[in-house]
């Protein structure tokens, strides 16, 4: 009983007693950990971001601001502008365009186009590095399980040339192996949370910007009817 | 212009410094968790597992040898400071009797100038007296001077003797307060021995009692091995009286003819399957037994369920005569 408590079982013995493969999974899951947290922190930033700037010209745009002086606001260089404002200003510049008594419809539809491919930019940014936290969410628990499945494996081997097998034998390898599992579920369930809470926002967001392209459509096209 | 603005418009990324740093605490703060949580569970049981059973018997012998021991400590820090501050004593002592050796060797200067003025004064009347009287006065001094120095010396004498006297109480104070601490060990050691005497008397009679215990146990569980034997042998007869009663024999078998079935039963008493495991040689008879043993369905069992093993399969001897 005593040699099998007296055994060292501190976490760095058993990341050290662990075997070459396992120790390289624990890595993986460290680097995948790192970077799967940095991700988080960054879209959680550029995500509130983004929704402050939204909610601020929002509130500007609906009080009746002068257009022209917006548009030149947006494309001033040295203002740090917000999603929605690039695709008002993309919107407004195409408008503008046209010489006065071309043909409605097809400056209105011209104009929608051009918000239309500032607005598939805006997303692309909004939403990248999300599919990293998704796959870090689904994959790492996996990383983390072959890593313990190896090492359970290598601790059962090692039963083999004993006679009596205890307990005693099996729990080292079993406690290095397991700590492979918790490595990769660490990494996985905040990934997962975050991937989710960053889509529900992401749409969110994405459903304000069409809304205001067809509101701003309509008063663009209200503004060249008059 | 306003649009290759528009287009190539870099995507200023808020604080990605500052996320990097966060996901590195994130880390940090985990990797904490996770040694000092497994140190902290890891520790506790080395020492508990040994200590809880050596302890149990000193536990109570010791409590006292460690109350103890602070009060022997203190008597002899209480002590020595009697001891320390009697040595000071004497000490300023010292200092008056210099006070009084200097004193005296003043006073005959002051004696000294006071005495020319009156030989100013009366320079006329007898030198010779007055010589005379300044040495039998000087002789006096000389004299006081010598008790003086008599005293003093006695006065250290007295000092030194007081010292010594005390240094042989102090070392007998010692004495006996060695002798008091042995006799408490002793007293102590004694406590030890007789706790640990009860303690073995204590445990040898609990040996004892679990031996008793034991074989009462024992006892106990021989006679109810003998009440199940005794109750399926009865019950087997039982059996077997009731399967005899239902058979119908038939007539005029030659010797005493023997059938052995084996018959497989189910809990209260119903027959699941019966079979002829030795013929008896007449046909007759063994299907005669076979029809008696269905016809005393349901056999009688015992009540404990328990039981119902020794039953379960049951070879069952028929023979023709009784």
């Amino acid at each position: 009983m005593s040699t099998t408590v007296t055994q060292d079982m501190s976490f760095l013995h058993l990341i050290t007693g662990a075997s070459v493969l396992v120790q390289l999974v624990m890595l993986i899951l460290v680097m995948i950990s790192l970077l799967s947290w940095w991700y988080i922190f960054r879209k959680l930033f550029v995500i509130r971001n983004e929704i402050n700037k939204t909610d601020e010209f929002e509130d500007v745009f609906w009080r009746g601001a002068d257009l022209n002086a917006l548009y030149q606001r947006t494309t001033n260089s040295r203002y740090v502008s917000g999603s929605m404002e690039r695709i008002f200003a993309a919107g407004f510049n195409e408008f503008n365009k046209h010489p006065i008594g071309s043909d409605l419809d097809a400056v209105m539809e011209s104009t929608r186009r051009a918000m239309r491919a500032t607005y598939q930019r805006e997303m692309d940014y909004l939403e990248s590095h999300l599919s990293f936290l998704a796959t870090v969410g689904s994959v790492s628990p996996y990383i983390g399980l072959l890593g313990t499945v190896w090492g359970i494996m290598n601790s059962f081997r090692s039963l083999s040339s004993v006679t009596q097998a205890t307990i005693a034998h099996v729990a080292p390898g079993i406690a290095e192996a397991l700590i492979a599992t918790a490595m990769g579920l660490f990494a996985a369930i905040p990934a997962v949370v975050a991937y989710n809470r960053y889509a529900s926002r992401t749409d969110q967001l994405a459903t304000r910007f069409e809304s205001f392209m067809e509101e701003l459509s309509n008063v663009l096209q209200r503004r060249a009817a008059q | 212009m306003s649009v290759s603005v528009l287009r190539n418009f870099p995507h200023s990324e808020p604080k990605s410094l500052l996320a990097g740093g966060l996901a590195i605490l994130v880390h940090l703060v985990f990797i904490a968790l996770l040694v000092f949580g497994l140190n902290w569970k890891d520790h506790p049981p080395e020492g508990m597992m040994v200590d809880i059973w050596t302890e149990l018997p000193k536990s109570v012998v010791q409590e006292p040898v460690k109350t103890q021991p602070p009060p022997k400590q203190s008597k002899p820090v209480q002590e020595q400071p009697k001891s320390e501050p009697e040595p000071p004593k004497p000490e300023p002592a010292k200092p008056e009797p210099s006070k009084a050796v200097t004193a005296p060797v003043k006073k005959p200067d002051i004696a000294l100038k006071e005495k020319p003025e009156p030989v100013k004064k009366e320079p006329k009347p007898d030198l010779e007296e007055q010589k005379r009287k300044e040495q039998e006065k000087l002789k006096e001094q000389d004299r006081l001077k010598e008790l003086e120095k008599q005293k003093e010396l006695d006065k250290k004498k007295e000092l030194e003797k007081q010292k010594e006297l005390e240094k042989q109480k102090e070392l007998e104070r010692q004495k006996e307060i060695e002798k008091q601490k042995e006799l408490e060990k002793q007293k102590e050691s004694q406590k030890q021995k007789e706790k640990e005497q009860a303690v073995q008397r204590q445990r040898e009679q609990e040996a004892k009692a679990r031996k008793e215990a034991e074989a009462q146990r024992a006892a106990q569980q021989a006679a109810a091995r003998n009440q199940i034997t005794s109750e399926i042998g009865k019950y087997k007869a039982l059996i077997l009286a009731k399967i005899r009663s239902r058979i119908v024999m038939p007539p005029d078998l030659p010797g005493n003819p023997v059938a052995e079935f084996s018959v497989t039963l189910l809990p209260g008493g119903d027959i699941l399957d019966v079979r002829l495991s030795k013929s008896s040689g007449h046909a007759a008879f063994d299907s005669a037994v076979e029809r008696a043993i269905f016809l005393s369905k349901p056999l009688p069992l015992p009540p404990d369920p328990s039981l119902f093993n020794e039953f379960r399969n049951l070879n069952i001897k028929v023979h023709y005569l009784e």
